[in-house]
């Protein structure tokens, strides 16, 4: 047992703890949505992509989003209720409970309605409103989904019990027996008895989680813990043989283990056997000095040496205890100085899983063993510290988070601002196109040019359709007819004329065949000139309205992000203000269980001193204790 | 004579027993209140730093939240915007390894899985697998999964898509199926309105 750290021993401990919390007190998780069955928005099966992988506040941001941008409209009450679950996760219960009842104060569906009253419930139980979380557990009307309802019914059997109303408790149990929740539930009761006078019925819950069969760490570590109780619970009777029985089913390698040695020392004392009271202890003694059992085991060996009339061994024993607990008082004194130093809570924090999220259900894996978290385990397995923990780790992540925004934000400005100069320097360039482009007078000509085209047609104008070298030869024939007309007749000017008419016809039959061809090519150019036009008219008001759009939407954005970096900037120092009371409060509490320890061992040191000195007294009498 | 410690240790012990009774029993009985609580906790000042702290976390959701829209708008406005998501319905014929995302020729994400995202998508989970901007137009999808496939052998298969692209938010889904008679996966691309 010795081989085995404390700090493991804490951390196991510990988990053992955060399942009882979870168990008692857990909000919203994976575990307590149904499968959602068809997804008609996608955007909502985003949110529980996340919300599944316990990412709780990328959900929470992810829905708030996509509701209010009404992109999960078919999902309307599921989506309400789980972001109400999701506040509640992350500990905002105020929140949480407005959700609750604006929804329950709708027409939802029952399967949300119940829902919505069971984590009202829980919110009540948590509260300590026991008369609101019974009237809110009525109010579920048909079994909850999945895990849901086993956890429906511990909670209604630890509202019962927190209302002292054990044998309806009991009652509920029975009926949910078989239940993965229900050994937890059980040792509650079983302790709730014992407290309140009923040890048979109390030890008899008790031995039921004490005995049963495990499968894993937790059910390992509860029953460990029923068995350390019961055990507890015989000794107070004296009923030391029983408690052995109890305590000897304690695992040596597990987190109670301490407490069990102890308690099995006592219970063979009880029994008149203190030769085999001292084994345990001598055993529990190798364990560090930390541990309030540990600490007991330096008193208990020297008495246990004294029963077996070892008066010089129970001696040295005993000087060997007034030693060690000075050391450790020393050693307290460094921690509480540590402590005033500030920095203990992130220290404990450096030793935490860095990939955990952010929300209610982080749990300190480990503590370390550094002179301002040595003596923190006892702290730790306080709630109200775990709950002061958890805030502080929180804030630090929100800090880093709040770190990630600002600069998104300034990478965001950055982005706008870069839009604005583009849009500057394009500007003027844009202004000289929209002022020189005249696309009226373009389609103007286009539309004259079209009119042309079809007289040319109207009129199969053969020759307006010539060619440069065409028309260059139409009009030297033109000439030629004209300068034929100024000769004298006879047979040279018949001749040339003949030529002459000759070449014309030619021409024509030329200008004729390639008439068709041209009009064609013709009509096809104005076609593609026609769109151009009209292409020309959407770009140039593409570019106009880009010149009215652009820098408007640019200020909008810089206006968003200017406000939402004013808002961070606001909550940075205020996390930083929080945090730093937090700190200083936990760092109270800590200094005053060091103390309390400190004058634990300082009594146990008196003890000692006085058996130290009746050791003493009886040998210098002569007499044997 | 009676050892002097004994008559003390006798009334320590049982004090002792009670108190470690108390530590023992208290863990999960009173897990609102431990019975173990170290140190007089001042409740009153608790109290008012966890409500400093909850309305802190409450203004952080909130900047987050318009944070976020914030940076939808801007680098992915509603004009241009494609959303691929990918989801998983009973996929007992395939185990997800890694997806990965061609638009238009160009591969745009190549995404690969932990096991809690996969748990994550075989419980209802939809992962927005990528968000970017097209102009409107026809494009093409196409999405390569590879991964374990029936008898436990490596698996890679592709789906493609042409789609129209309107002026307007476009939702794509990748959507990993059961094909319960060939007893072989499906995947296919679904255009959401």
């Amino acid at each position: 047992m010795a081989a085995m750290s404390l700090a493991r021993r804490c951390a196991r401990l510990l988990a053992a703890l955060s399942l009882a919390a979870a168990v008692a007190s857990a909000a919203a998780d994976g575990r307590d949505l149904p499968p959602p069955g068809k997804i008609r928005d996608l955007d909502y099966g985003d949110v529980l992509f996340h919300f599944f992988q316990d990412d709780y506040f990328g959900a929470l941001v992810r829905l708030e989003v996509s509701r209010d941008l009404q992109r999960m409209d078919h999902h309307a009450a599921e989506a309400e209720l789980l972001s109400g679950g999701l506040y509640l996760s992350l500990g905002l219960h105020e929140e949480a409970l407005r959700i609750f009842d604006r929804l329950l104060a709708e027409p939802v569906p029952q399967s949300v309605s119940d829902r919505a009253h069971f984590y009202l419930a829980r919110i009540g139980y948590q509260r300590g409103y026991y008369a609101e979380a019974t009237r809110s557990l009525e109010r579920i009307r048909a079994p909850l989904p999945g895990a849901l309802e086993s956890e429906r019914r511990l909670l209604a059997s630890n509202v019962l019990m927190a209302q002292r109303r054990f044998v309806e408790a009991a009652g509920a149990l029975q009926a949910a027996a078989g239940d993965d929740w229900t050994p937890f539930a059980r040792f509650n009761l079983g302790v709730a008895l014992v407290r309140a006078g009923d040890l048979a019925e109390g030890r008899r819950w008790l031995e039921s989680v004490g005995t049963m069969p495990v499968g894993n760490d937790e059910q390992r570590a509860l029953r460990d813990r029923a068995n350390l109780a019961l055990g507890y619970s015989l000794l107070q009777s004296q009923a030391g043989d029983q408690a052995i029985a109890a305590l000897g089913r304690v695992r040596l390698d597990g987190p109670f283990s301490n407490r069990a040695l102890l308690g099995l020392g006592w219970a063979e004392a009880d029994v008149r056997r203190p030769e085999r009271a001292i084994v345990p202890w001598l055993e529990l003694r190798e364990g560090r000095l930390l541990d309030a059992a540990v600490q007991e085991s330096f008193l208990a060996v020297p008495y246990a040496y004294a029963q077996l009339a070892s008066n010089g061994q129970a001696a040295r024993q005993y000087r060997f205890a007034v030693d060690a607990y000075a050391a450790e008082a020393g050693r307290i004194d460094e921690s509480i100085a540590a402590i005033r130093q500030g920095g203990f809570l992130d220290a404990i924090l450096a030793a935490a899983p860095q990939d955990a999220p952010i929300g209610w259900f982080w749990q300190l894996g480990q503590a370390p063993d550094a002179p301002h978290t040595r003596y923190l385990y006892h702290l730790l397995a306080s709630h109200g510290f775990q709950e002061g923990l958890k805030n502080y780790r929180d804030l630090r992540l929100m800090q880093r988070g709040l770190e990630r925004s600002r600069e998104s934000l300034t990478a965001f400005g950055d982005m706008v601002e870069a839009r604005e100069q583009v849009a500057e320097i394009r500007a003027p360039r844009r202004d000289e196109v929209l002022a020189n482009t005249d696309l009226d007078a373009l389609a103007r000509r286009q539309a004259a040019l079209a009119e042309r085209v079809e007289g040319i047609a109207a009129t199969r104008d053969v020759a307006a359709l010539a060619t440069e070298t065409e028309a260059r030869q139409w009009a030297t024939l033109a000439k030629i007819e004209a300068s034929l007309g100024r000769l004298p007749a006879g047979a040279q000017r018949a001749e040339l004329a003949e030529r002459e008419r000759l070449l014309r016809g030619t021409l024509l039959w030329q200008l004729d065949a390639q008439y068709k061809v041209r009009l064609q090519r013709l009509g096809a150019g104005l076609r593609d000139t026609g769109a151009g036009v009209e292409e020309a008219r959407e770009r140039l008001a593409r570019v106009e309205q880009a010149g009215e759009t652009a820098p408007r939407d640019t200020s909008g954005f810089a206006g968003r992000i200017d406000a939402l970096a004013r808002r961070a900037d606001d909550l940075g120092p205020r996390i930083d203000v929080v945090a730093a009371a937090q700190e200083g409060l936990l760092a109270r509490l800590a200094v005053e269980e060091l103390e309390a320890q400190k004058r634990r061992l300082a009594s146990y040191a008196m003890q000692a001193q006085f058996a130290l000195a009746a050791l003493y007294d009886g040998a210098t009498a002569g007499t044997t204790p | 004579m009676r050892h002097p410690i004994e008559t003390r240790a006798g009334v320590r012990r049982w004090r002792l027993c009670a108190c470690a009774l108390l530590v023992a029993g208290g863990l999960l009985a009173a897990a609102r209140a431990p019975a173990n609580e170290p140190a007089a906790a001042p409740a009153g000042e608790l109290k008012g730093v966890d409500q400093d702290v909850q309305a802190l976390k409450k203004q952080l959701v909130d900047l987050n939240r318009d944070l976020f829209r914030l940076e939808e708008e801007l680098l992915y406005p509603a004009s241009t915007q494609v959303a691929v998501f990918l989801s998983v319905d009973v996929g007992t014929f395939f185990a997800l390894d890694s997806v990965t995302l061609t638009l238009d020729e160009k591969e745009v994400t190549s995404y690969l899985y932990t096991e809690r995202e996969v748990q994550a998508l075989h419980r209802g989970g939809v992962q927005k697998l990528y968000l970017g901007n097209l102009k409107a137009g026809e494009h093409e999808i196409v999405a390569t999964f590879t991964g374990r496939g029936p008898h436990e052998r490596d698996y890679r298969r592709g789906t493609t898509l042409k789609f129209e692209k309107a002026i307007g938010a476009k939702y794509l889904e990748l959507r990993i199926s059961d094909r319960e008679a060939a007893l072989q996966p499906q995947f296919v691309v679904r255009q959401w309105e």
